[in-house]
């Protein structure tokens, strides 16, 4: 029977997976974080740090099951990251306003290598917005999928 | 270009190019998928190669990863189309738009420079110049691509944050109402 309707599939555990994602994950994680403050010296950047970050945590999520870490990571935890790196990103550019310079005129802000950490600053916030949006986007993704798999009947 | 690296970039256009086609003619999605994968991983190298890697990270990390596993959720969703056929059906119009699409796009490949020209318009041209040589003393920041994207072109970058911000806001909220009503 090549199946017209596949039956939706339940979470099963793995203990290879599992092992393997509980030693990767913070690698990546942190590899992640490298990513996006590191944009500065070498490749890189808030964009692909924060999917590389976002990815550890999808990894998470297959190995122990979508649900559970729902659980684990609050749906808010991500609506602040969103809205936070975006606001952070533009506070950095009005800040400089403020001080009277122009917008995203990093050297308006009097501390030393302003220019620099503004640019880590400004890095940080793309990083936490895309990771909160892929991040998100999974789980929303997957919310319908489980809750299928909780209510065992598939239509 | 170095001569090692002819016959390597060779073989992973090859595996790029043959990849897309899988994923073009695959009858079954998720066999589509995986191709798609392998082709952006595929990719990704070339760019590395290519002397781009911050293109390459974000081909990696976005076009290998997040895309196949929101792929994945997506057509578990999906039904599997019938019959035991390894290859789609190709349509006649649809192919020779995109093969006239392709020939198109083509003739313009002579009129791009050599891969590495000293004397390309990119490395002669003088704004090339401006920013390799302030970037570091005026932002203090050794990668110029990073100086450029959050420095120089702040306002631009800012934009992109605010279309990803938009965008997930959008489609999150669609998703949210399709779950929980």
């Amino acid at each position: 029977m090549s199946s017209v309707d596949r039956p939706v599939r339940a979470y099963v555990e793995s203990t290879i997976i599992m092992t393997t994602a509980r030693i990767v994950s913070p690698f990546v994680f942190t590899f992640g974080l490298f990513v996006m403050f590191h944009g500065a010296e070498s490749a890189g950047g808030g964009f692909q740090g924060g999917a590389i970050v976002a990815s550890s945590i999808i990894v998470v999520a297959f190995a122990f099951g979508i649900e559970p870490t729902r659980q684990w990571l609050d749906d808010s935890i991500f609506r602040l990251l969103i809205a936070g790196g975006a606001a952070a990103f533009a506070l950095i550019g009005l800040g400089a306003m403020a001080l009277g310079g122009a917008f995203l005129e990093y050297a308006v802000y009097n501390i030393s290598h302003g220019v620099k950490y503004g640019i880590e600053l400004v890095e940080l916030g793309i990083g936490a917005t895309v990771a909160g949006v892929i991040v998100s986007l999974f789980m929303n993704l997957a919310a319908g999928l489980t809750n299928d798999a909780d209510g065992g009947d598939e239509t | 270009m170095s001569d090692v690296q002819l016959p390597v970039i060779a073989i992973l256009l090859t595996f790029v190019v043959c990849a897309a086609l899988a994923a073009a003619f695959l009858r079954d999605i998720l066999s589509a998928i995986i191709a798609f994968a392998g082709f952006s991983f595929g990719v990704s190298i070339v760019y590395i190669l290519l002397r781009a890697p911050d293109v390459a990270l974000t081909e990696a990390a976005v076009g290998a990863g997040v895309t196949t596993v929101l792929f994945l959720l997506t057509i578990v969703r999906t039904v599997r189309p019938g019959g035991d056929r390894l290859f789609e059906r190709i349509k006649v119009v649809p192919a020779l738009l995109a093969t006239g699409l392709v020939a198109v796009l083509l003739t313009t490949m002579r009129s791009l420079p050599r891969v590495g020209d000293p004397n390309s318009p990119v490395a002669t041209s003088e704004i090339t110049r401006y920013y390799l040589e302030n970037a570091y003393p005026q932002t203090e920041v050794e990668n110029v691509v990073t100086a450029i994207l959050a420095a120089y072109r702040g306002f631009d970058t800012l934009g992109e944050a605010a279309v990803v911000l938009a965008a997930g806001v959008a489609v999150l909220v669609v998703l949210r109402k399709e779950v929980y009503v």
